[in-house]
C-alpha cells in the first residue's frame, strides 16, 4: 500500500516543477506530434474559424489544431519574442502589423507552389503585405445608424461631418485606443475630405467641427452599446458587424457604404518563418473557396477567393472590395505614430 | 556538552533549511515572475531603437514635454481625487457598519462585497444603462417627469469616470477602515467623554486619530488601484488621459514597447513615492 505523506507530496511537486522548468512537458507533447496552433479573435470569430478552417484541415490531414484567442499585437509580440520557435503557427493580422512582421523577416513568402488556393486570391491582396501573407477576409468601415432615430442617414463622409457638426446627430467614432482607427477613420476621412496619407488635416479639422457632438468607442461592443442605449445615433463602424447585430435581433440598425467609399479593413493571414510546416495545409484551407463561402455566411464579411459565390441573403450585404477605398497600408504604417501623437494632443483619449 | 550544542545547532540548521525550502517556491516565483520582468521592463526603457545602446530620451520626453507632464499629473490628480472621495464616503459607512449596524452588519458587509462578485466590465456597463442619453435617468427626467427638455450629458464626462472608479474602489476603503475601527478600545472614547469632551471632539481627537491606520491602508489600496485603472476609464470615457491608457496605446496601436516601458516605470515610481508618503503620514498620525 502506498502511503501519501506530506514529504512525498513535496518531493513529487518539486520533481514535477523541475521537469516542467527544464522543458520536459513540451518534449512530451512533441513526442506525440505537436498540434498546429492557429489564431482567432474571440466570439463568433472563434467558432467560425473552428467550423470553416480547423475542421476541414483536421479531416484532411488527420492532424490536430488548437486555436489561440487574442489579437494581432499580442501574437506578433509572441513571435518577436521567440522567432526560432514561434508559439503560434498561423497569424491573423491587420495589414499594418502584417507589414511590420514581413519587413522584420519574421514571415514566410506565400507562393502558389505552397498554397494552390492562392491562385484564386487577387494579387493585390498578396502584394498589400509584400507577398509574406495574403488577405482572406475584409470588412468595410462605413456609416452605421439607428433607423429609428435617423430617418435619412448621411450618404457620404462629407455629409456625415456637416450634419454631426450642425448638431443633428450625436456620432460615435472609434477612439485612438482601437488599433485600426488610423486606417478606418483618420486615413479614410482625410482621403474622403480631400486629404490623404500625406495630409490628414481635413480629418482633424472635421473632428474639431464635430467635437461637441461626438462620443468615442474603444471596442466594437462599445459602439453597439452607444447606439442601443441612445448615447449616439450613428457612427463609423463595420458592415459585417452591423449585419451580425441585425441578425441577432437589432433590426433597427442600418449600414451605408459612403459615396467616397469606406475604408477596406483587411484581415491577413501569415505564417512565421519557423512555424510548423503543417501551417501550409491549414492556410490552404483558409483560402479555399468553399470554406470561405461558409466563413462569409457566418461572419457577414467579404472574403477574397474569386470563386466564392455569396448567397442571396449575403449578396446585398457584402460591399465588393472594388467599391471600397483601398488604404495604402505601407505608407500609413510609416506615419501612423505621428497621427496617434497628434490625436492624443488635439483630441485626447 | 559540546555534543548537545552541536545537536542544537544542527537542529536549528535543519529547521532553517526547512524554512528556506518552504519559503523558497514563493521567493522563486516572485523573483521569476515579478522582479525579473520588472527589471527587464526597466532595461527596455533605456534601450536605443536598435536595442544596442543606452538612452534616456524617453524619460527626457516624459519629464520635459508639457503634454506628457500633463498626463502624469492627471494620473496622480485623478487617483488622489478618487481616494479622497472614497475616504469621505467610506468612513461613515465603516463607522455605521462597526458601531450602528448591530445584527445587520452581516447584511451591510454582504452589500459591500456583492458588487465585487460581479465583473468590473458588467458593473461599468451598468452605468451606461443608467446614465446614457436615452438611459433610465434621462428617460425619467425628460419623458416621465418632464423636468428637462433635453437629456443630460452624463456619460463621457469626468464626473461619470470618477463615479465609476469610486463605485469600484469604495469597498476597499470601507473594509480597511472598519477593521481598524473594530479594534479601537471604546473605553478611550468613554474616558474622553467623562473628561468633558463632546461627541464631535471625541471623534475628532480620539476616534479619528486611532483609525488613521485604517484610512491610510484604504488610501494606499485605493490610490494604487486607481493609479493603474484602465477598464473603467476605457469604457466610461470622461476624457481623462492617464498613463495606463497611454501604456495600452503604446502596445496596441503604436507598438512602441520601449516608451510603454518608460511610462510604466514612471507609473511605478509615482506609486512607490505616494506609498512612501502615505505610510509616513499614517505613522506620524498614529504616533501623535
Amino acid at each position: 500500500m502506498t502511503t501519501f505523506t506530506r514529504r512525498r507530496l513535496l518531493k513529487s511537486g518539486a520533481m514535477a516543477g523541475t521537469a516542467l522548468a527544464l522543458g520536459g512537458f513540451p518534449r512530451l507533447v512533441n513526442a506525440q506530434g505537436a498540434p498546429l496552433n492557429v489564431t482567432a479573435f474571440g466570439g463568433v470569430w472563434e467558432q467560425a474559424v473552428r467550423d470553416c478552417f480547423v475542421a476541414p484541415f483536421q479531416a484532411k490531414t488527420g492532424a490536430t489544431a488548437t486555436v489561440s484567442l487574442g489579437g494581432p499585437p499580442q501574437w506578433l509580440a509572441q513571435v518577436e519574442a521567440n522567432p526560432e520557435k514561434p508559439p503560434v503557427d498561423v497569424l491573423i493580422m491587420t495589414p499594418d502589423l502584417a507589414l511590420t512582421a514581413a519587413k522584420a523577416g519574421l514571415m514566410d513568402d506565400f507562393t502558389v507552389e505552397k498554397l494552390p488556393n492562392l491562385a484564386q486570391i487577387p494579387q493585390v491582396f498578396t502584394d498589400s503585405v509584400i507577398g509574406k501573407g495574403t488577405v482572406f477576409d475584409y470588412g468595410v468601415a462605413g456609416i452605421t445608424y439607428n433607423k429609428e432615430t435617423v430617418a435619412e442617414p448621411p450618404k457620404s463622409f462629407a455629409e456625415f461631418v456637416d450634419r454631426v457638426a450642425d448638431g443633428e446627430f450625436i456620432a460615435s467614432l472609434p477612439s485612438i485606443a482601437y488599433a485600426v482607427t488610423p486606417i478606418m477613420l483618420i486615413w479614410a476621412m482625410a482621403e474622403a475630405l480631400g486629404g490623404g496619407v500625406d495630409n490628414v488635416d481635413p480629418f482633424f479639422d472635421a473632428v474639431a467641427r464635430m467635437k461637441d457632438n461626438l462620443v468615442f468607442w474603444g471596442g466594437p461592443n462599445d459602439f453597439f452599446n452607444h447606439l442601443a442605449s441612445g448615447e449616439a445615433e450613428l457612427g463609423i463602424y463595420f458592415d459585417g458587424r452591423t449585419w451580425n447585430h441585425y441578425d441577432e435581433g437589432a433590426t433597427w440598425m442600418g449600414f451605408i457604404n459612403p459615396e467616397e467609399g469606406g475604408s477596406l479593413n483587411a484581415v491577413a493571414v501569415q505564417k512565421p518563418v519557423n512555424a510548423n510546416p503543417l501551417a501550409w495545409d491549414y492556410l490552404n484551407e483558409v483560402l479555399d473557396a468553399e470554406n470561405q463561402t461558409k466563413f462569409a455566411e457566418i461572419m457577414n464579411y467579404g472574403v477574397t477567393n474569386e470563386e466564392v459565390v455569396y448567397s442571396e441573403k449575403l449578396k446585398p450585404r457584402i460591399t465588393p472590395w472594388q467599391n471600397a477605398a483601398f488604404p495604402p497600408y505601407e505608407q500609413i504604417a510609416e506615419v501612423r505614430n505621428e497621427w496617434v501623437d497628434r490625436w492624443n494632443r488635439e483630441i485626447g483619449m | 556538552m559540546a555534543t548537545a550544542v552541536d545537536k542544537t545547532k544542527s537542529r536549528l540548521g535543519a529547521r532553517g533549511l526547512r524554512g528556506l525550502l518552504l519559503i523558497g517556491p514563493a521567493v522563486l516565483f516572485l523573483v521569476a515572475f515579478f522582479v525579473l520582468p520588472l527589471f527587464d521592463n526597466a532595461m527596455r526603457s533605456f534601450a536605443t531603437a536598435d536595442g544596442q545602446g543606452f538612452t534616456l530620451a524617453r524619460y527626457v520626453q516624459l519629464l520635459t514635454d508639457r503634454f506628457y507632464l500633463g498626463v502624469t499629473l492627471e494620473t496622480v490628480v485623478l487617483s488622489t481625487v478618487v481616494t479622497l472621495i472614497c475616504a469621505a464616503i467610506g468612513y461613515p459607512v465603516a463607522y455605521f457598519l462597526v458601531r450602528k449596524a448591530g445584527r445587520w452588519s452581516g447584511l451591510v458587509i454582504f452589500l459591500l462585497i456583492a458588487p465585487l462578485l460581479t465583473s468590473i466590465i458588467m458593473r461599468t456597463f451598468g452605468w451606461q444603462v443608467l446614465f446614457a442619453r436615452r438611459g433610465l435617468v434621462n428617460n425619467l427626467l425628460v419623458q416621465e417627469l418632464g423636468w428637462l427638455e433635453r437629456p443630460l450629458q452624463i456619460m463621457n464626462t469626468p464626473a461619470i469616470a470618477i463615479i465609476g472608479l469610486v463605485h469600484v474602489l469604495v469597498p476597499f476603503m470601507v473594509l480597511s477602515i472598519a477593521t481598524v475601527l473594530q479594534g479601537i478600545d471604546r473605553r478611550l472614547e468613554e474616558s474622553a467623554q467623562i473628561l468633558g469632551a463632546g461627541r464631535w471632539r471625541t471623534f475628532r481627537e480620539v476616534t479619528l486619530p486611532l483609525s488613521a491606520d485604517g484610512i491610510g491602508t484604504g488610501a494606499i489600496l485605493v490610490f494604487m488601484i486607481a493609479n493603474g485603472s484602465f477598464v473603467t476609464l476605457v469604457l466610461l470615457g470622461g476624457g481623462f488621459q492617464t498613463l495606463p491608457l497611454f501604456i495600452y496605446q503604446q502596445f496596441n496601436t503604436t507598438r512602441d514597447f520601449s516608451m510603454a516601458s518608460a511610462m510604466s516605470t514612471v507609473l511605478l515610481v509615482i506609486a512607490l513615492a505616494c506609498l512612501y508618503l502615505q505610510l509616513r503620514l499614517v505613522r506620524r498620525q498614529g504616533g501623535s
